[in-house]
């Protein structure tokens, strides 16, 4: 500010000592060397304020540019740090395609690779139970006993989007087996091909995971069907669920095999086969969406072999309650058939079950064809609300003490019968077989969440025939009490 | 002359019977989409005339070494059209889905068309480039692909290294301290040439990129001249991009006869007029000539001349521990 006022000052003094000059005409030489002298002062003057104005603005423009690139630099700086950004988001992008998927939830741990050709997950089951024989005066041979019922790893996946594959190894009780090892193509939901060992089609209470089942043990119509099987099998869902099918060809396997195998030790073949309705499943009834009714089946021949006879019918305390003597084989047809349904609607569940098992059995020369049946009538109800359903209850407030959250509560009912065929005694059948067993059960079911459920139960079974003290009498001569607890995780 | 006509009908009827759809997949380098683009419309054309099938042509694109990475890891292409015979020749080695003397099987050592190594500057040129020397100094900021990914980017570096040796009697040492300064100058380094070119023309970063004659001139199309000006090196490298029909997939594809076609027709008049449209140098001197406005003179020098050829160029300068890993620093 002070130089511009010099300047201001310098300028204008100087202008008016050019207009008091040029007005005072020179009188001598003397003044007009005077005059001469000013005006060359004035014209330096005039060429200082001048360069005096030239040096500011210069000053100002050098002060302006170091600004403007230091913006220039740091905008290039900026620009390039997003840019190395997008860079790397797009490599990591890139990256990701290539890279397999982990999950870990409430179905399990699974991966598979980026392309999602194969994909796996590893599920768990683990039943922890206790069964106590009460009221038994020492007479049933049914131990107390806490144990492991089912401890399974479970590797299910998917390869090449269309083909599935199951491979389930148990290690409960006191064997370990091989429970289900399969593949199964899906062409589409309506037509897909299975082979290898999986549960064979015919029993319903049979055929739900080991999961969901009301009671620790499934009724004693189960002991009729066939359990787990190697085979080939056609199956599908047609009209969105509406109805399901399942045709197959297998070993063959007796009524309730315990353990199963894992090849086949004679010539023969079973077809086994079930068709399923449930017409209302997509409709608008909400009342009837849960109604499913259906009928499976098996045939075979059996030649001469025992292998293919049951290993004894079993109560809930999973104590042989009848078995076939020793030298009695299946020797002919052995056809079973079982009109089955279901009812889910809201918190309530029903489910029963007709089984019919007819077997034609020799014993040093003698045959007849027995017929075995059984019926059960099942049902529970969620007393906090939630949906019951074939594949489980899941809570709508998983347990949490702090959240004041207790899961979801169930209460279960059950009642069987099994009648074995006259025709059995007093040749076919071991000494103290029961020709009949009838058990009623309850109990409550408490699911903390999907995968954490903890049970408790009451099962008496009564008995028809049977008694003494040899063979099987122990256990048929007085009925069976048993109280059940169970802790299952399964994920 | 109704019986003529029925004949005739039922000629071209039993011809449309047997029409089949082809199907060919060309992996390319980054900057030759519009190149393709208009090439396969015009192959198509032909094959559809010539034999009545259409063909379905499709493309991909991204670093040359990436692409030809891609193709080893299973890529399925028929043909590849790459920027250096480098990369196809891994293609031989690696994954064996092409003989080694697949070179010699189209003219020119398989290589249409050519091209050479540019700078693209702001309008105005603000900092003075004019050649190789200006990319060293202080406050030029280069703007170049990432030689282990991008074709493009390994042209441009021998280009570099190969003014330096002229520049420096053939002094090795020489040669590596100037290539060190100018990738110093260098911040960000994109997979492939079109990448680098969104990054310079697009996100406006640094002061000059290192392109492809032809994605030069397709900036400038895109963007207009007043934004870009081409500024060419008195010297820069002959950069021969070569182009093979990967014979194991064609053959699986049962499409090795329309894949040759495919690769023949570049050379033919259509095919070198198009290579000229779109800025890349073609083989067939009359269409030079005609397009000669498009392209400047320069003195080029080849790989051969200067480096012994590509096996000992990418041994010696992109390799891992090679040249570029020893002198390039990433910045920030």
């Amino acid at each position: 500010m002070k130089i511009n006022q010099l300047l201001i000052a310098i300028f204008v003094g100087a202008q008016f000592a050019v207009a008091a000059l040029a007005d005072d005409a020179p009188t001598n030489s003397t003044e007009a060397a005077e005059i001469a002298a000013l005006k060359q002062e004035i014209q330096k003057l005039d060429q200082k304020v001048s360069d005096l104005e030239n040096q500011r603005q210069t000053e100002q423009a050098t002060a302006v540019n170091p600004d403007k690139d230091q913006i220039q630099d740091l905008d290039q700086k900026v620009r390039i740090l997003e840019r190395e950004r997008e860079l790397d988001q797009d490599a990591a992008a890139t990256t990701a395609k290539t890279q397999p998927k982990i999950v870990l939830g409430p179905n399990g741990f699974g991966f598979s690779s980026a392309d999602s050709n194969f994909v796996a997950t590893l599920h768990g089951l683990i039943q922890s139970d206790s069964r106590t024989f009460i009221d038994d005066g020492g007479g049933t041979l049914g131990k107390n006993t806490f144990l492991i019922r089912r401890a399974r790893p479970i590797f299910t996946g998917t390869v090449f989007h269309d083909f599935d594959f199951n491979f389930t190894p148990d290690f409960g009780n006191t064997t370990v087996q091989i429970f289900d090892a399969y593949l199964n193509y899906h062409y589409n939901p309506e037509l897909q091909l299975e082979a290898g060992k999986f549960k064979s089609p015919v029993g319903l209470e049979a055929l739900q995971a080991d999961t969901w089942t009301l009671f620790n043990e499934r009724s004693i119509v189960t002991d009729l069907a066939p359990n787990r099987d190697i085979g080939v099998e056609l199956h599908g869902d047609l009209f969105s669920g509406a109805v399901s099918y399942a045709a197959g060809i297998f070993n063959g396997a007796p009524d309730f095999n315990g353990t199963t195998v894992n090849q086949d030790v004679n010539d023969n073949r079973a077809f086994a086969g079930r068709f399923f309705f449930q017409p209302w499943k997509t409709s608008s009834v909400v009342a009837l969406q849960g109604l499913g009714f259906g009928v499976g089946g098996s045939y075979e021949v059996d030649h001469g072999t025992n292998t293919d006879l049951t290993p004894g019918y079993r109560t809930d305390g999973q104590q042989n309650f009848f078995t076939y003597s020793s030298g009695v084989f299946a020797d002919g047809t052995h056809w079973r058939i079982s009109p089955q349904a279901y009812y889910y609607y809201g918190p309530l569940s029903l489910s029963a079950e007709y089984l019919i098992s007819d077997q034609r059995v020799t014993k040093g020369g003698i045959s007849a064809d027995l017929q075995n049946t059984a019926w059960e009538i099942s049902g529970g109800w969620v007393v906090t609300g939630e949906n019951a359903s074939y594949n489980g209850i899941t809570p709508k407030h998983p347990f949490d003490i702090k959240k004041n959250q207790w899961g979801a509560w169930q209460v279960v009912a059950r009642y069987a019968d099994l009648n074995i065929d006259n025709a059995a005694f007093p040749i076919f059948a071991t000494t103290g077989s029961a020709s009949e067993a009838k058990a009623w059960s309850v109990g409550l079911n408490w699911y903390l969440n999907r995968d954490i459920r903890v049970n408790a139960s009451f099962s008496r079974t009564t008995f028809t025939g049977g008694g003494g003290t040899t063979g099987l009498g122990p256990i048929t001569s007085q009925p069976e009490n048993v109280v059940f607890t169970r802790i299952q995780l399964a994920f | 002359m109704k019986t003529i006509l029925k004949i005739l009908l039922i000629l071209s009827l039993a011809v449309s019977a047997d029409a089949r759809e082809v199907k060919l997949l060309n992996v390319s380098y980054d900057p030759t989409r519009e190149l393709y683009t208009e090439y396969n419309a015009a192959f198509t054309k032909y094959w559809k005339a010539k034999t009545g099938d259409d063909i379905v042509v499709s493309q991909s694109h991204g670093g040359s070494g990436k692409q030809a990475q891609s193709v080893i890891a299973g890529l399925e292409a028929d043909v590849v059209t790459l920027a250096l015979s480098y990369d196809i020749d891994a293609i031989s080695q690696q994954a064996k889905l092409l003989p080694a003397n697949w070179q010699t099987r189209l003219p020119n050592n398989s290589t249409p068309y050519t091209s050479t190594i540019v700078f693209l500057v702001r309008k105005g040129n603000p900092k003075g480039i004019k050649d190789w020397d200006d990319l060293v100094k202080k406050g030029v900021t280069v703007v170049v692909p990432n030689p282990k990914t991008s074709g493009g980017a390994r042209w441009a570096y021998l280009a570099a290294y190969a003014y330096a040796l002229e520049s420096y009697g053939h002094d090795d040492a020489k040669a590596k301290d100037f290539i060190t300064k100018l990738y110093k100058n260098v911040p960000i380094l994109d997979s492939g040439a079109r990448g680098s070119t969104i990054t310079f023309s697009q996100r406006g970063i640094g002061d000059v990129l290192l392109a492809w004659e032809n994605e030069a001139h397709l900036t400038l199309k895109e963007f207009g001249a007043d934004k870009f000006e081409i500024v060419t090196p008195p010297l820069s490298i002959l950069a021969e991009p070569p182009v093979a029909v990967v014979d194991k997939n064609a053959k699986h594809h049962g499409t090795t006869e329309v894949a040759t076609a495919y690769l023949n027709y570049l050379y033919s008049d259509e095919g070198q007029e198009i290579a000229a449209k779109n800025f890349y140098r073609p083989r067939n001197e009359a269409i030079a000539a005609k397009y000669a406005a498009n392209f400047t003179q320069l003195k080029l020098v080849t790989i051969d001349q200067e480096f012994d050829g590509w096996t000992k160029a990418q041994q010696t300068h992109f390799a891992d521990g090679g040249v570029f890993d020893q002198i390039f620093q990433p910045q920030n």
